[in-house]
């Protein structure tokens, strides 16, 4: 039994922007994620954890990211947090010293 | 959970995997093979060598040949022993001597035999064993499409493995002793998906971490290297510690003489047990020379202990030294068990085995997954032509799928019979009889028929490789467990064993498919 269509989504755009969401928005907010972190705490170990788990949080976020109700929202919630990660990385390189 | 949820997990879970089912079919069963990766390579060559990752090489023998045929002299050489062969790897840069002739200065890589110092190159070494490790990630697609490509579908298979799991999350227990094979063919194949989907759900879930991990790192490497290093991948590298020491050249004679068989020895004896898997010599016979020698503990007694020593040949002295029992630090971890548990190379035979169980186990929740697919759509209700369409759809799957088998059964055949065989003849056997066998079962339109041709000629091709073996190098499996040939021997008997489960289940197919075609 195929699922129950009823459930799933059924506007060509919204489909679109899940999918994007998931695959994209996921994998920039697992990465930005993992970088702020390394950024502030301990960079090579934080690097090296990343290898496993930076592929099981993009996955994670591809399935919240279908599960949301609205794909532009998602997409909205994703870049937001994006921009907060992005903001500690460049915080964490200006106060923090870079590899020599 | 709420319907709703449970649909979207059905959906998603649906989606993902039919679209990665062929491809993942193929990464499994090829890797499933490449498990005995090192046991085919040597079977192919009638050769066998002792189980262990240590290289067991004469370096001053091995030396003084290469120096004559290459001229050693300010180049960089490693020496490595990419798996358990009579042939070890080795890398030579060229010379930086930059007065030397112009062929001095450039690079080699070649594998070289431990008994009698013969060098092959990459073509000339290829081996099966090679071809199907390759094969599961795909290396056979041009570089890089078929790499991205087996590295996605990984991804895409841990998002299908997540779907599923929440999916089924409330009758995970419930389910689990359900198997109902009188039944109807749809619950015969939702029972093996789920029951086998969880029994192999821990080895699926670290080979799709892994798997997507190994292919396609540089989707995390490269923002790392962006964000946090400038743009300088080198620095990251170091700090990840993957990166060894430079020495420069001197450009002046070594006055002093040196023995590298006593050096590693003595790198050796460092640590009880501590096996040296690398040597890597800088400025060769140059006043700066240097020797780093790098080793590991067995995994049985430590299951990362990595170390290392670094010589300074013009006095002897020891430059640099990492301890593998007090010394190895969360990097090295982290290093060793993301290769150490895809590999599954830590446990001896029995791991092999049950590694290459799983993988076959995964091999067949693949195919029950696509079968569910069909069956669910095959009502009445749904409209001829796509009924059609999902037939031929699920005709063409399991014709790629199932054809692997005798293809790969026939690949070891003729690998035995015409060894040496080239890379290039191996391609032509295996990817033009695989395509074929694949245009043969599509145009007999009968899935219940080429289960079952696939079965039974993989099984007869799979009891003539041992009988090959046997007349042609004259080693039946006997002949080769009473001279501890244990690798040629591991696969004669693996294949007898292979060909023995596949048959059987062939012919006890029969009754069910008529009694469940009736459905």
């Amino acid at each position: 039994m195929p699922a129950n269509p009823k459930y799933l989504t059924q506007s060509k755009w919204q489909r679109f922007a899940k999918i994007t969401a998931a695959i994209l928005g996921g994998y920039f907010v697992s990465v930005t994620f993992h970088l702020a972190l390394a950024s502030w705490f301990n960079r090579a170990n934080i690097l090296m954890t990343m290898a496993f788990s930076g592929f099981i949080l993009w996955v994670v976020l591809m399935v919240v990211a279908f599960l949301a109700k609205s794909g532009w929202k998602i997409w909205g919630i994703y870049i937001l947090l994006t921009l907060i990660f992005s903001l500690f990385i460049y915080l964490g390189q200006t106060y923090n010293p870079t590899a020599q | 959970m709420s319907n709703r949820n449970y649909n979207i997990y059905f959906h998603t879970h649906t989606v993902s995997g039919i679209v990665i089912s062929v491809v993942l079919f193929v990464i499994f069963f090829a890797g499933s093979f490449s498990f005995f990766r090192d046991e085919i390579i040597n079977w192919e060559r009638s050769e066998s060598t002792a189980i262990t990752k240590e290289i067991q090489l004469d370096y001053n023998t091995a030396l003084d040949t290469l120096n004559k045929k290459y001229i050693l002299h300010g180049r960089n050489i490693t020496i490595s022993k990419p798996s358990t062969e009579r042939r070890v790897a080795v890398y030579m840069e060229g010379t930086k001597d930059t007065l030397a002739p112009a062929k001095q200065k450039e690079g080699q890589f070649f594998y070289l035999d431990t008994k009698n110092f013969k060098t092959f190159t990459y073509e000339e070494s290829y081996s099966l064993g090679e071809f199907l490790y390759r094969l599961h990630f795909l290396a056979q697609v041009p570089y890089p499409v078929g790499y991205y490509l087996s590295g996605f579908v990984a991804l895409f298979f841990l998002f299908a493995i997540i779907t599923g799991v929440l999916l089924h999350w409330k009758k995970i227990v419930s389910n689990f002793y359900v198997f109902r094979p009188k039944e109807k063919l749809k619950t015969l194949w939702t029972d093996a998906h789920t029951a086998l989907g969880m029994i192999g759900l821990p080895f699926q879930f670290v080979y799709a971490v892994t798997g997507a991990f190994f292919m396609i790192k540089l989707l995390i490497v490269a923002p790392a290297v962006m964000a946090l290093y400038k743009g300088d991948q080198d620095k990251l590298y170091k700090e990840l510690e993957y990166t060894d020491p430079d020495y420069k050249f001197d450009n002046k004679k070594l006055a002093t003489p040196f023995n590298m068989d006593q050096l590693v020895a003595k790198a050796k004896s460092n640590w009880s047990d501590f096996e040296i898997t690398r040597v890597f010599i800088q400025n060769y016979g140059d006043a700066n020379m240097h020797v780093l020698v790098e080793g590991e503990i067995p995994n049985h007694k430590k299951f990362t202990g990595v170390g290392k020593v670094i010589y300074r040949i013009s006095d002897g002295k020891e430059i640099a030294k990492k301890n593998p029992i007090t010394q190895t630090n969360y990097l090295d971890v982290v290093k060793n068990v993301l290769y150490r548990i895809h590999y599954g190379d830590y446990g001896g035979y029995a791991l092999k085995i049950v590694s290459f169980i799983l993988g076959i186990i995964t091999c067949f929740v693949i195919i029950s997954g696509v079968m569910i697919w069909l069956v669910a759509r095959q009502k009445n209700n749904m409209p001829e032509k796509k009924r059609r369409f999902n037939a031929a759809v699920v005709r063409i799957y399991l014709a790629i799928c199932l054809s692997m088998y005798p293809i790969t059964a026939l690949a070891f055949i003729v690998t035995k019979i015409f060894y040496p065989l080239t890379q290039n003849n191996l391609y032509t056997i295996y990817f033009v009889g695989w395509l074929i066998l694949t245009v043969f079962f599509i145009f007999k339109k009968n899935d219940a028929f080429t289960n079952k041709f696939c079965l039974i000629s993989g099984s007869i091709l799979g009891f003539l490789i041992p009988i090959t073996n046997g007349i042609v190098s004259g080693k039946w499996f006997w002949t080769s467990f009473m001279q501890n040939k244990i690798q040629v021997f591991v696969i004669d008997v693996f294949w007898i064993v292979l060909a023995s489960i596949s048959l059987y289940v062939a012919y006890h197919l029969k009754a069910k498919k008529e009694s469940a075609a009736e459905k």
